[in-house]
């Protein structure tokens, strides 16, 4: 996987840039080997890069300030939360300026009365729930990661989380957000009350970093349900588990959450926090039913039946509020659970329609085979999001590249089914490569020009989310013709 | 005018448009024509014709279709499968002059026109999945895709939703669709006025009742379905399984004591869609606004003719007709929202901006992405403002 080649034109003008950069965010910049090391990646943990100097801005006016200084001289920026991408969307690049907005980090306004919280882009994702629910509300999106993830990285990424199917990714719950462009003006999108004109904050939304940094967001609250219940069902068979699911969705009941975890997964999780899973089932689904007393009753009674229906040895519910909590530190911990099994992981995030479950859940297994690697899946099953986990070990000859294929052959046939590459977790480098697997010539080109209208100079996270460098002139005029695009051997990076 | 029967049609007349230089209004059933600036298009491009079911999976919670698919025929398939769309298409039809039932999924999509229940489950725009879609320079192109999670790629459907066909023309549209709950009951809370009426409906709206409907009628506007409402009525939807309905109903009556049931439900839809305001003379505006400030704002406008939708953050105010609406924009800025016109006639649609000027910094942005999709200029030119 290649990034842009950096400009020796700046690498050579390293350190007047950083001198610079003192001058606008005093005390916010990061130039030494030892503190660059500190931000050389995200959570894509397979690829390391030092940025040309790391800034962490600590209010709207030195971001502005050094967006401005970039612009002028060309440099470009790579907007990073706090790290946690799991599709590299936060790698640094040699002749970047890495922005961290983890020093903005206060919560602004708290407005119970319009349902809403007003915070700046370095707040945690937990630390919002974590601000309101004292007066009962909490902040719908959860990704597993939420007690590190920052909100500007969640809008940039619309990151998901165990409860969307229910209650939306992050793009549902953005009522506003003010964005600073290249050059470092700053436009609000959106607000308590929403705005007229184009939908620029749904585009902003999960634009990876490309068309603007976030400087401040404004987020939907909602109160919490009275009674949450959580259930789970062990299965004997993957498919059973996965016919399941669709049966519960086609029976008209939207849980608020359903997760499923295969036999690799429950034992890994096993051993390295108990939350007594099965470890003689094939797969596990945790399904959790909220709202008033009656409706969560009625919704468990429903899904009970129609796990029992669907072939499940045992169904079982949290009787407490700490075997729930334990039941979901099971599933959360899924990830560093595995990483304990192999030295290197890699998360895939395809999404795919339910009634595809079952034989993609098969073809996975068989792929494990002729890779010679091995994986475990564990999803959010609700919504056809899969997250199979590849185990491989970077120090051995070839494996890094045999996981990748592994890994592209499983998103390529979530595509085939029709699905999409990414549900949560964004393009970013990862997955850049495989756009052309879901999208046309011309559907890239016009994503690029939506990038261009934005950022015309490409200077926001440039090499991620496409796979070919495109000056915006040549797209002004894009003839497709049959299926070919101007220039189709520029090199990709 | 040019009616488009594929997809390879639209092509066609995109193309030919943009080699004779010539602009296209594009239209559905024609429905919403009269909102927004007036237009002087070359050529009128109808995709009513591009019309049909391309594939329903009740089970994933999606539904393909064509754009010229009318609202109605979708309603019923859905309804067939006891599934509905979320954000509850409001049918703006007869407030614009035109006979009910005709719009297409298209134009609502397009314009973003929601109904009541949009307060629950998220507006048009959150329900739109992917399209397919022709850019103006005769390109069509995917985005977004035919699942309920994606974050594959930049998401073009928000955009073109509301983007009131100024980006491009829709060829085919795939929505994410709901459950419909076994029962529904409508509330009324008689003799309130707007202060009290309007907190009310927060309360309810704060609370884990999920509500498919907060609205608010003043006595000015009776509705003969609601009987006598007094200084003016709070109604609220509720939703849900015997059992947990009648839970959510108990829940109600402790936060509002005077709450009783109706019969009647159609209210909603008049609301919503402002079909109780097609008799009236004045023109018609929708303020979008934070909900705590909404009281404040209509109560200050003084004017009799206004209804409330999603708790105050919709509000529809009635104001003599032919005036610039200066001042409830100014209001609505002020507190954090905006004003558009939505029903006026072609000289005042004209003279005043229907939609809220925008700031410098955030109309370049606009100019710059109109030109992203549509460089020549051709579709609904000015018809959200003079640019774009």
């Amino acid at each position: 996987m290649l990034l842009p080649a950096p400009k020796p034109e700046i690498l050579a003008r390293r350190d007047s840039i950083v001198r610079r950069l003192r001058v606008l965010a005093p005390d916010g910049v990061v130039a030494d080997e030892a503190g660059l090391t500190a931000f050389d990646g995200d959570a894509l943990t397979a690829y390391r890069q030092k940025a040309l100097a790391c800034v962490l801005p600590k209010n709207k006016e030195e971001v502005s300030a050094v967006l401005k200084f970039a612009a002028e001289e060309g440099i470009a920026i790579v907007p990073r939360g706090a790290g946690t991408s799991l599709s590299g969307g936060a790698l640094p690049l040699a002749d970047a300026i890495l922005m961290g907005m983890g020093r903005m980090n206060r919560i602004v306004e708290i407005d119970y009365e319009n349902r809403c919280v007003v915070t700046e882009p370095g707040v945690t994702n937990l630390s919002i729930t974590r601000a309101v629910e004292a007066r009962g509300f909490y902040y719908a999106p959860d990704p597993s990661s939420q007690i590190a993830c920052t909100i500007g990285g969640n809008v940039a990424e619309n990151s998901g989380g165990i409860h969307c199917l229910k209650y939306g990714l992050t793009t549902h719950n953005l009522l506003g957000a003010e964005i600073a462009l290249p050059g470092g003006e700053r436009v609000k999108l959106g607000g308590k009350a929403g705005d007229g004109g184009l939908d620029l904050l749904g585009v902003v939304a999960g634009s990876e970093g490309l068309l603007g940094v976030v400087v401040e967001a404004t987020l939907r609250i909602l109160p919490r349900p009275p009674v949450t219940r959580t259930l789970m069902a062990a299965f004997r068979s993957v498919p059973d588990a996965g016919q399941c699911v669709a049966d519960i969705i086609g029976a008209g009941v939207i849980p608020a959450a359903m997760e499923f975890m295969d036999r690799n997964c429950i034992g890994a999780v096993e051993d390295y926090c108990s939350p007594g899973y099965p470890r003689d089932a094939e797969g596990i689904l945790i399904i959790e039913v909220d709202g008033v007393a009656a409706e969560a009753a009625h919704a468990a009674e429903r899904v009970t039946e129609i796990a029992k229906l669907a072939g499940a040895s045992a169904v079982t519910e949290a009787c407490d509020e700490s075997e729930r909590t334990r039941l979901w530190a099971g599933r959360k911990a899924a990830f560093p659970a595995m990483g304990r099994l192999a030295p290197d992981m890699l998360c895939m995030d395809g999404t795919i329609p339910r009634h595809a479950l079952p034989r993609v859940l098969v073809r996975m297994a068989e792929m494990s085979k002729e890779y010679g690697l091995g994986f475990c899946n564990v999803f959010h099953a609700g919504d056809g999001n899969l997250h199979p986990l590849i185990i491989f070990d970077v120090m051995k000859e070839g494996e890094l590249a045999r996981a990748e294929a592994f890994g592209a052959a499983i998103l390529q046939l979530c595509v085939e089914v029709g699905g999409v590459l990414t549900g949560e977790h964004g393009v970013g480098v990862e997955k850049r490569d495989l756009m052309p697997v879901m999208f046309s010539d011309a559907d890239l080109a016009q994503q690029q020009r939506l990038k261009c209208a934005f950022d015309g100079a490409g200077l926001f996270n440039p090499g991620k989310v496409f796979p070919s460098l495109s000056a915006c002139v040549e797209l002004g005029h894009m003839h497709v013709k049959s299926g070919r695009v101007p220039f189709p051997n520029l090199p990709r990076f | 005018m040019i009616s488009a029967l594929t997809e390879a049609d639209v092509i066609d007349a995109v193309r030919a448009a943009r080699a004779m230089n010539r602009t296209l209004e594009i239209t559905g059933a024609g429905t919403k024509r009269a909102y927004g600036r007036p237009m002087f298009c070359d050529d009128v491009l109808n995709v009513s014709t591009l019309s049909g079911i391309v594939k329903y999976e009740a089970a994933e919670l999606l539904l393909t279709v064509l754009p010229g698919t009318p609202v109605a025929e979708i309603t019923a398939l859905l309804e067939s499968k006891n599934q509905r769309l979320g954000f509850e298409p409001a049918d703006w039809g007869p407030l614009l002059g035109t006979p009910i039932g005709n719009a297409t999924i298209g134009g609502v999509l397009s314009a973003d026109v929601n109904g009541a229940a949009a307060i629950r489950y998220g507006r048009a725009r959150d329900s739109l999945l992917g399209v397919r879609a022709v850019n103006g320079m005769g390109e069509a192109y995917k985005a977004g895709g035919k699942v309920v999670k994606n974050v594959t790629g930049f998401d073009l459907p928000k955009l073109i939703c509301g983007a009131l066909g100024t980006l491009g023309v829709l060829t085919e549209v795939t929505l994410r669709v709901y459950p419909k709950p076994a029962q529904s009951v409508s509330i009324i809370v008689r003799d309130v006025n707007v202060e009290d009426g309007f907190a009310l409906l927060r309360r309810v709206w704060q609370s884990p009742l999920e509500a498919t409907a907060l609205a608010y009628i003043p006595a000015s506007l009776p509705l003969a379905q609601l009987g006598y409402v007094g200084e003016g009525a709070a109604l609220i939807r509720l939703e849900g399984a015997h059992e947990p309905l009648k839970e959510k109903i108990a829940a109600l009556l402790a936060i509002a004591p005077a709450a009783q049931q109706i019969e009647a439900s159609s209210f909603f839809e008049a609301i919503s869609s402002g079909a109780i305001f097609a008799e009236q003379s004045c023109d018609l505006w929708r303020i979008s606004v934070p909900p705590s400030e909404a009281a404040g704002i209509v109560r200050h406008m003084g004017s009799p003719l206004f209804a409330a939708d999603w708790a105050g953050r919709f509000i529809w105010i009635g104001l003599e007709a032919g005036g610039n609406g200066a001042e409830l924009r100014a209001l609505c800025e002020c507190a954090g929202g905006q004003a558009t016109l939505v029903k006026a006639d072609k000289e005042t649609r004209q003279r005043v901006a229907p939609f809220s000027p925008e700031s410098p910094a955030r109309r370049a942005v606009t100019k710059a992405v109109k030109a992203a999709f549509d460089p020549q200029n051709i579709f609904n030119p000015g018809r959200m403002w003079k640019a774009v």
